[in-house]
């Protein structure tokens, strides 16, 4: 028998709308497809209405977990169009802040994925982890969420007292690998809910142009800290974490690992922070008429910002691609001929963003 | 390092305008046949990382590629004509919500398109609402009759 089920707008899963309608021939999905758009807001129009300064603050607004990441994007699209040199200080605070971000990410996605396979006393765990990066965000920005660092040349905080991040850092770094990592990685719990689950082999993976964790679950060594190094990420070195899997725990695998690179950047950034200016000027920014595309590597994947001038007080395009909005439409690769049961996993694997996604 | 240099992607777009910049190497060709673009493309290993699309005063749309090989991006630009451009979705299937977001917010028709369905547009707006947006005011339909009489 052959019945469609529709999953969302309001989700089983996920706190975002979005809706994802399965037809099944008993347990198994034999189609999917899905649909966005429940929270456009139209961002790239209301930018194009915006003065420069002001669209950086509106920018960050795109996704509430990856803020600073889109706050960074726009501010380098802008500094490549209008030639502006970023002083070494503020592109190490840059760099500090989008790892602290990636982590605080990575935990929350992990945290709800132990959550979905009943792992509750993990789920606990995970979360007082996310809370203590959080802290950290907090100390340095003085906010929680939109940390409202990044300026057009610069950065509008500095960092005076490294040490306790250091440190702090170090003991998450060592509770996760005590914990964390053998929990997700090598409990009988995980691998019997996660292995073999909703894989998309690596050229399922280029046929639908995934990106971030997701790709290089699948064997995809993909990673625009390493491909288009910015920021200070060739000063400081990376490694990049791949699986081949292609699967649920093989997505979890790279995530976790990840972590602990993140914390390894983060650490090296705040020991080697150097000396010097936060901005290249201070005033506003006159931009010059051009157009610059520049990516950056957010918590789920490549984002990409084309921003152009026509020499105006406002830009003249912001067009923003976010890696959720690649990864998604491959949820119906990675579904196909799985279980019914198995899609609110499947589907919490890819991290989906509907913030970022519809902006 | 580059694994297809600029004389190269000259051989393979003779008609078009090649120039490298900050940000990649940027080709832009007027009367560009975007489906065998796309294969060529493919066939060199490139993956396309997204399309940009911006509004022209006459109504047509400029269109951009931005495909990324092994670190160097590659920006094809080209334009409507007839608010009207062949889809490359048959080719790329990661190009289909992409055209369906410019079909929305530009109004381009992509033809071949195997299903240019709204994909991020509000029911209460017209296709290609990002250049209405450009000279006249919204019509917000919902927060209309939302407001206290």
């Amino acid at each position: 028998m052959t019945y469609t089920v529709p999953l969302g707008p309001y989700h089983p899963a996920l706190e975002e709308p979005y809706k994802v309608s399965v037809q099944c021939g008993g347990d198994t999905v034999q189609t999917v497809s899905v649909e966005v758009g429940y929270s456009f807001r139209g961002i790239e129009l209301l930018a194009q209405r915006t003065g420069w300064v002001q669209a950086v603050t509106l920018l960050e607004r795109v996704c509430g977990i990856c803020s600073h990441v889109h706050a960074t994007t726009f501010c380098r699209a802008i500094e490549t169009l209008a030639a502006i040199e970023v002083p070494a200080r503020a592109v190490y605070i840059r760099t500090l802040l989008c790892e602290l971000e990636r982590m605080h990410s990575h935990l929350l996605w992990a945290g709800l994925a132990v959550e979905y396979i009943g792992f509750q006393s993990l789920f606990m765990e995970v979360s007082n982890l996310r809370e203590g990066v959080m802290d950290l965000l907090e100390s340095i920005s003085g906010n929680r969420v939109h940390y409202g660092v990044n300026r057009i040349g610069g950065v509008n905080r500095d960092i005076s007292d490294i040490g306790p991040i250091v440190e702090q850092l170090g003991v998450m770094g060592e509770i996760i690998k005590r914990d964390v990592v053998p929990a997700l990685m090598e409990s009988r719990t995980a691998l019997t809910r996660m292995r073999g689950v909703g894989a998309l082999s690596p050229a399922q993976a280029v046929e639908w142009g995934v990106v971030g964790p997701i790709a290089r679950a699948s064997a995809i060594a993909t990673d625009v800290r390493s491909d288009l190094p910015y920021l200070a990420y060739s000063e400081l070195g990376f490694t990049m974490v791949t699986q081949s899997a292609g699967d649920v725990l093989a997505r979890v695998s790279v995530r976790v690992l990840e972590i602990l690179e993140s914390i390894r950047l983060a650490c090296e950034a705040l020991e080697r922070l150097p000396p010097g200016p936060l901005r290249a000027f201070e005033g506003m920014p006159s931009i010059p008429a051009g157009e610059a595309t520049v990516y950056t590597e957010a918590p789920r994947g490549e984002v990409i910002y084309y921003v152009a001038s026509d020499g105006g007080d406002t830009p003249a395009r912001v067009h923003v691609r976010t890696p959720s909005f690649v990864n998604i439409p491959a949820l119906e690769a990675m579904t196909m001929g799985q279980q019914f049961g198995d899609i609110a996993l499947i589907q919490a694997s890819v991290d989906p963003c509907l913030s970022c996604t519809d902006r | 390092m580059t694994p297809v240099d600029t004389a190269t992607l000259a051989a393979l777009f003779p008609s078009a305008s090649i120039e490298d910049r900050r940000d990649g190497t940027w080709i832009t060709a007027a009367d560009l046949d975007v489906e065998a673009m796309a294969r060529t493309m493919t066939r060199l290993g490139f993956r396309l990382s997204t399309m940009t699309g911006l509004a022209e005063a006459d109504g047509e749309t400029t269109i951009v590629y931005h495909f990324v090989i092994s670190g160097h991006p590659v920006h094809i630009k080209t334009f409507t004509h007839g608010a009207t451009l062949a889809s490359i979705t048959p080719i790329l299937r990661a190009a289909s919500w992409i055209e369906r977001e410019i079909h929305d917010f530009f109004g381009v028709r992509f033809v071949g398109h195997p299903n240019l369905a709204p994909l991020l547009r509000p029911a209460e707006l017209r296709e290609g609402f990002f250049r209405d947006a450009a000279t006249v005011p919204l019509q917000l339909t919902r927060w209309q009759t939302e407001q206290p009489s």
